[in-house]
Formats: C-alpha cells, structure tokens, sequence
C-alpha cells in the first residue's frame, strides 16, 4: 500500500478504505472475506460498504490511525487496500459463472493485480477483462480492454435439431446460422465470433476450434469518454499478459506526467503501439 | 389446510434469478444451479456489516462460498442449488435483500458514494426515489439509469440509458477584475469553453457542462458558483458497441429529474419495436432514439 491510497473521508480524521480482494480470486469474495469486511466496517468504519464499479469495496469513515491495524487484517485474509490516483487500478474481471464465457477471466485479473500491485504509472490505467462479447465489465471504455473471443468450427458429431444455437436469448446474436436437414451452417462473413452457439450446443456439433484475446486500447470513461480502439488478438494467456506488458512499457516510456493511454492515442496516435506492441 | 402446514409462503420476484451456470472449468456438481443478483430494496448505494454478514451465510449454506462483484453495485451468490432456491431467498429477505436488477427490466440504480468531497450535490436520495418509483419496473429492455454527483462520473452517467450529473451554472461577476496573467480557468476547463479577451473572461454556455473546475480555481470570485441543478442525458449504452449519451435538459431541480425519467421510460415502453430480424427482443433505448430521433421524446 502506498500512502496516495487513502480517500480522503468526510473530514481530517477518517479515511475511505478502497479494499479489492487478491486471493484467491479477484472480482469475488469468499464468504471470510465478506465476514471480516462486515467486522472492519462494524468495528472501525460506520458499518456501511459501498460496491464500487469496479469491483471493489469501500469501507467510509475509518478513522486514520486505524488504518496499518485494518490492512494487517485484511492481509492475512487475501484482501489488500486497492490502487488509487496514478497507478494500474483493480484489474475487473467478468463473472466465471456467466453462461456466456469464452474463457473464465478472474484467474488472469488476480495475477495481473499481483503483478502490478502499486506500479507507478503517468496517469490512471484500467484494465478490463471480458469473457465474451457483451463485455459486462466495459471492457470498451477501459485504457486497456480484453475481450475473449472463440472462432467456431463444426465437428463429426450430429446435430440433433434442438436449434438453441439459433433461438434468442443464448444463441446466435447475429443471424449467422442456419438449420438445414444436413446440420448446421455458419455464414463465415456475418459470425463475429462470440462463441455463444459453442457454448450452448449440448450434442457437441459446434466446437470452437480456437480460442483469442481480441485487446483494445485507450478507452475511458467519466468526463470526457473515449471509445477504446482494437490494437490487435493475441493466442494464449502468457502471449497476452506479454502484450500487456508491452503496452505499459510503451505508455511509460512516451506518455507525460498526467496523461492517460487516451492522450497518448490522441497525441501520437495508434502508430505508438501498432509498430511496437 | 394445506397452505397453513408450510407456514408462511413468500412471494418473491425471480427476476435476478439467473439461469445456472457452471463455467467450464468449474467442477459439474450436477445439480442444477442458479445465481441470485441481489441487492438491497429499497435501494441504498452501500451495504450494511449485517447484510454482508448475511450474503455470506447464504453463500456458504447454498452456494459455492463464493460471492461475484458485478459492476452495477449488486452482489452476485453463484452456484446457488436450484431445490434451495426458496430457502435462499427468503434467508436475504430477512436482511433486506431482494433478487433483482436482471432482465429487462429497470436495472439497479446507481450512484456515487454519500461521503466524496466532489460532489456539487447528492445524489443518493435522488437515487432513492427514482429507485421507488421505477425500479424493477417492466420495460422493452433493459434500461439502467446512473447518478453521479460530479462531472468525473464515476458511476458512468454518459454509458447508460439514462444518466444524471450534478451540475452548477457558472456565475460571471463583471464587476470584479481578474488578477493579472492568470490563466488558471482557461487552463483547467476540460472542454474548452473559456476564453480571455482583453482580459475579459467570455463562457461558451453551449460547451460548459457546468462541472465548476474553473470557479474552484478562480482566486479573484470573478467566477462564481450560480445555480445548482441536474443534467439529464439520454441514450448511453456499453456492450458490444457504444454510445454516449446526449444532453436532453439541464439545471434542472429533483423533482422535474423525476418527472424527466417518468416520461422518457413511459415514451420508451409505448414507442419500443421489435429488433429488426428478432422475434423476441425489442430495442433499447439508444436504437430507439437513433430510429425517431431525439426530438421526439416528448419533454
């Protein structure tokens, strides 16, 4: 924890706790968790918790000099005091338990934020990792935005005609499937990828032949919005959390004190990270 | 008496009854499973230690001890035992819990925390009676409406169906003189909408948004706070593509926000179709304006 982390509470003597969970997962909280964070906010705090948008708790009125007594609790239960002001925030991750899911993203969010726990960086930077295209958790208007995709293929096995692939809310979100008395056909040009059909086809016929990380840059929200642009997809979670380090690099190496991934898209353009990222 | 054997039956919305879902790494129990979206009824923007306490229980007698954060305040308890379900529910609605903010229906009002020196004003009881007056509330889709109490937004007003700001109109007093070279309204505003000619400060009302970065750092009260009020925008979305919301009132009191939402979500359930090529799910809000035009909501 650095000192920055705090949030300045109602007046001088309390502080806002903004407490993001590490262990074992991030973008969830075990039951202990949930307990120990009721006890900090019964016992130091005014017994309230506000949920934040990005997957984090706040803790209000803690009193300053409780506050290296809170974090050796909260450490010894995987929880830590979550980044604020110009550093990597919490990494957000989607729901593992989504019907929708490509790939379950919590894992990677939980290493990243142990990875990156307080790196100084010029300006705030969010990371968001989405399981599927809906991307719940904005990945679209974060700096850097994950969005899993799966490309789909057919197998051998029959397709039994119980066209879930086709009928709303689970199935094709873009028409591009069809039925025919052979089985099924996907309109390649139309699929974008989302793998939902895969995800809901129970005999097997569908089958994702290969899963990517398609990742965006330069998003944000709040004041002044940005839609994140597409830098490129990348196989695998090692060759993703690599690009992501090589984005970081890129945006502490070029950008000036205060100035996000957005600026730098706008000041330099996407020429920044295309050539090297 | 039948009735009277299973003692007291609750009636609960199913509405955050998320349809079970074991991810594919998860281990199959092989029960059937579903998640509860819960949150607090009436709404409150934070929870308090006997309801986490009580999430916990939950999580831990019928769930996977697990429980998700989702972006929109609510707290997820996945992995819940479909025969358990009643029992669940009615352990949360003891603690002022309901299932909610799922499907197309008014999602969970969001807003900022109570206790942020930014804010110009609160937002939370604004935040309490739109959730009163429409939460949960049927509609053609989903439909999220978002409060901030200042310009940074965090609670994302500009990506939601309908967001709210806090705002304060910008006050010139002619009479006072500036202090010499300074600059400082000029280089704080983030859109731009100051200028300084011969030494005379002209606000381009068309851009301010009235976040009052400018009065804040005015030394001379040339800039003053004038009055304060709430910017309606209409239209957001986030997903697979995104929109921002546009501007359809500004300065405007918390009754007439009410009034403002009453009539954009009653315009919205009688106007909404069918997506084009769907035989089931009707547009959102921000397709709808794309379709008929802004200047058709009837404010």
């Amino acid at each position: 924890m650095v000192k920055d982390d705090l949030i300045e509470g109602r007046n001088r003597e309390t502080v806002v706790l903004r407490i993001s969970s590490v262990k074992p997962y991030s973008a969830e909280l075990t039951s202990e968790q949930l307990e120990i964070l009721a006890d900090i906010a019964e016992q130091y705090g005014s017994g309230k918790a506000h949920v934040t948008a990005r997957q984090t708790i706040e803790v209000p009125d803690v009193p300053r000099n409780c506050v290296d007594e809170v974090v050796s609790v909260l450490e010894s239960h995987g929880l830590r005091i979550s980044s604020t002001g110009r550093q990597l925030r919490n990494v957000i991750a989607c729901s593992r338990w989504c019907l929708y899911n490509v790939k379950p993203m919590s894992e990677l969010a939980c290493e990243l934020n142990r990875q990156y726990m307080n790196v100084r960086l010029p300006g705030k930077t969010t990371i968001s990792l989405s399981g599927c295209d809906f991307s719940c958790v904005r990945s679209r208007t974060s700096d850097i935005g994950v969005i899993a995709r799966a490309d789909i293929g057919l197998t051998e096995k029959r397709c039994k005609h119980c066209k879930v692939c086709i009928k709303e809310p689970l199935g094709c979100q873009v028409d591009a499937i069809t039925l025919t008395d052979d089985g099924v056909v996907i309109d390649r040009e139309r699929c974008v990828r989302c793998g939902f059909c895969w995800n809901v086809c129970r005999p097997g016929t569908i089958e994702a032949k290969r899963t990517y990380y398609d990742v965006f840059i330069g998003g944000r929200g709040g004041m002044r919005p940005e839609e994140a642009k597409f830098l490129g997809s990348v196989e695998g979670q090692d060759a993703l959390k690599a690009l992501i380090q090589r984005i970081i690099d890129i945006y502490q190496a070029n950008a000036r004190e205060g100035e996000r991934i957005s600026d730098l898209v706008k000041r330099q353009g996407m020429e920044v990270f295309n050539g090297r990222a | 008496m039948a009735g009277h054997e299973e003692g007291f039956n609750l009636e609960m919305p199913k509405v955050g009854v998320i349809k079970g879902v074991l991810a594919k790494d998860i281990e199959v129990t092989g029960e059937k499973v579903v998640n509860i979206r819960t949150c607090a009824r009436p709404y409150r923007n934070y929870y308090s230690s006997n309801q986490l306490r009580r999430l916990a229980l939950v999580a831990r007698k019928y769930g996977s001890s697990k429980v998700h954060l989702s972006p929109r305040h609510n707290l997820e308890i996945p992995e819940v035992r479909q025969k358990e379900l009643n029992n669940a529910l009615r352990e949360l609605y003891i603690a002022g819990l309901f299932p909610g903010g799922a499907g197309t229906s008014v999602r969970n009002i969001f807003t900022c925390p109570d206790w942020c020196s930014k804010a110009i004003l609160p937002v939370q009881e604004l935040g309490l009676m739109v959730s009163k007056n429409f939460g949960d509330m049927d509609m053609p889709n989903k439909v999220t409406i978002s409060f901030a109490g200042c310009f940074n937004g965090c609670s994302r007003p500009y990506n939601t169906d309908i967001g709210v700001y806090a705002m304060a109109e910008v006050v010139l007093d002619r009479e006072r003189k500036c202090e010499p070279d300074c600059k400082a309204c000029v280089e704080v505003c983030p859109f731009d909408a100051i200028k300084i000619q011969d030494g005379a400060i002209e606000i381009d009302t068309t851009t301010c948004t009235g976040c009052i970065k400018c009065v804040e750092v005015c030394k001379a009260d040339v800039l003053r706070p004038g009055r304060r009020g709430y910017r309606v925008m209409v239209g957001g979305k986030e997903g697979m593509d995104v929109r921002w919301a546009t501007e359809v009132k500004r300065a405007i009191d918390d009754f007439s926000v009410l009034e403002t939402i009453d009539a954009i979500l009653r315009w919205y359930s009688k106007e909404a179709i069918l997506r084009k090529g769907s035989k089931k799910k009707k547009e959102r809000l921000a397709e709808l304006i794309d379709r008929a035009g802004i200047d058709s909501i009837p404010l």
